[in-house]
């Protein structure tokens, strides 16, 4: 009999599981995790620092610290996606820091183009997709588009700045109220 | 010292877990974080709040050395594949549903060992259309899809070693998508070894019936081999 394919809580269940079991020492678990989410990860990684060697060393660094934090997981019982692109995410960053990586000068986000409408069920296992789209849209195209920046590229206020032409300080209100009315958005 | 402002403390969670705070202040924040549960679960807040924008990304397969190296780092055992369930295969194809764009998940069923050759079939300055990687050792062949040329319907791509001075041996059809991976046999090996290019050809649906290609290939592209 041939079996559908697991529904998205299915799937946090068994990164779930899977984080569970690292925390509890058991290496076997491990690769499978790995399997199921490096390819965002690394797609994450290569986005922000565009250097594919500098990304795959950054990979290993994520890895490993997932291996040894997933006990904290394990603890505070958050979305594992949201946890491990987390760990991704300031992984590079950091590294940002240390090579100096010159942002490239290419909006990759230009008109703010809306791609499709994304699928409700597919991402519906994202935490709280539904309501955060429905905060965005409460956003000015801009704010909207410099948080995108930040948290999709890893672009700092200054990169965001060059991208997009603007005062530096124009970004930092645009990038404050954004998440303000957002954050009032999410918590009403 | 901590902010205790909950205002305040928000604000920094917020542009922390966005990046936008850099610096000495987000190694600051971060030491903050470890000590004050405020913090912590504020950017937890945060972390599960902005995850959906995580939408945007394109998914990206590492290359097989970077599992490698967390294995070395961590000093973890080797495992031997198991078999995987259907259940596994069937996670497989949400999670590519899930990651949207071209997304590339592959499943080793053993340790490829050692990347011995590589070819990269494209267009000229196009984006590459499949990534094929040879595992000499242990005759494994891998084949990720990429952005592939349009196929005609009732069609499929079909992969050819060229060896030299020799007729061209079918290395098997050509993923529409994701990545395939299979053992190559002795008599594919042994073509492989002698070719320095491969192919691609059109043939009808399942492969070419004569067991040579049936059609001009649309890629002849050189076989690297990997020192």
């Amino acid at each position: 009999m041939p079996q559908s394919a697991p529904s998205t809580a299915d799937l946090d269940e068994r990164l779930r599981g899977l984080l569970d079991r690292c925390a509890a020492g058991d290496s076997g678990a491990l690769q499978p995790l790995y399997e199921l989410a490096s390819p965002l990860l690394f797609g994450c990684l290569t986005r922000i620092l565009r250097r594919r060697a500098l990304a795959e060393e950054a990979l290993q660094d994520v890895f490993v610290s997932i291996w040894q934090r997933a006990g904290q997981f394990s603890a505070m019982r958050g979305r594992p996606m949201a946890w491990m692109v987390s760990i991704a995410r300031y992984r590079a960053i950091d590294l940002l820091r240390h090579e100096r990586a010159a942002p490239v000068l290419v909006p990759d986000l230009p008109e703010q183009a809306p791609a499709e409408e994304p699928d409700a069920e597919v991402f519906g296992w994202l935490p709280a997709s539904a309501l955060l789209e429905r905060c965005l849209q409460l956003l000015t195209d801009r704010q909207r588009q410099c948080l995108e920046l930040a948290f999709v590229g890893g672009n700092s206020h200054e990169d965001i700045s060059r991208l997009t032409g603007n005062p530096l300080g124009t970004i930092k209100s645009w990038i404050r109220r954004g998440l303000q009315s957002l954050r009032q958005c999410l918590e009403s | 010292m901590t902010p205790q402002n909950p205002n305040v403390v928000d604000r920094l969670a917020a542009e922390y877990v966005l990046g936008t705070l850099r610096g000495p202040a987000r190694r600051r924040f971060e030491r903050w974080r470890g000590s004050s549960a405020l913090v912590t679960q504020r950017c937890l807040f945060w972390e599960e709040q902005l995850i959906p924008l995580a939408r945007a990304l394109q998914p990206v397969p590492p290359p097989l050395h970077v599992w490698e190296g967390i294995r070395a780092r961590l000093n973890l055992p080797e495992h031997r594949a198991r078999a995987r369930p259907a259940y596994a295969l069937a996670i497989a194809a949400s999670i590519l549903m899930i990651i949207v764009l071209g997304a590339v998940v592959y499943w080793r069923t053993t340790q490829p060992g050692r990347l011995s050759e590589v070819a990269t079939i494209s267009a000229p300055a196009g984006t590459a259309a499949w990534q094929v990687e040879i595992y000499g050792e242990r005759g494994r062949l891998i084949v990720r899809a990429g952005q592939l040329p349009p196929r005609p319907a009732n069609r499929d791509f079909e992969l050819w070693a060229l060896p030299t001075g020799g007729k061209p041996v079918s290395l098997g059809l050509l993923p529409a998508g994701g990545t395939a991976e299979r053992t190559l046999t002795e008599a594919q090996l042994q073509a492989l070894s002698h070719a320095t290019q491969v192919a691609v050809t059109v043939e009808p649906a399942g492969g070419s019936p004569t067991g040579q290609p049936t059609s001009t290939p649309i890629f002849v592209v050189p076989l690297r081999t990997v020192s």
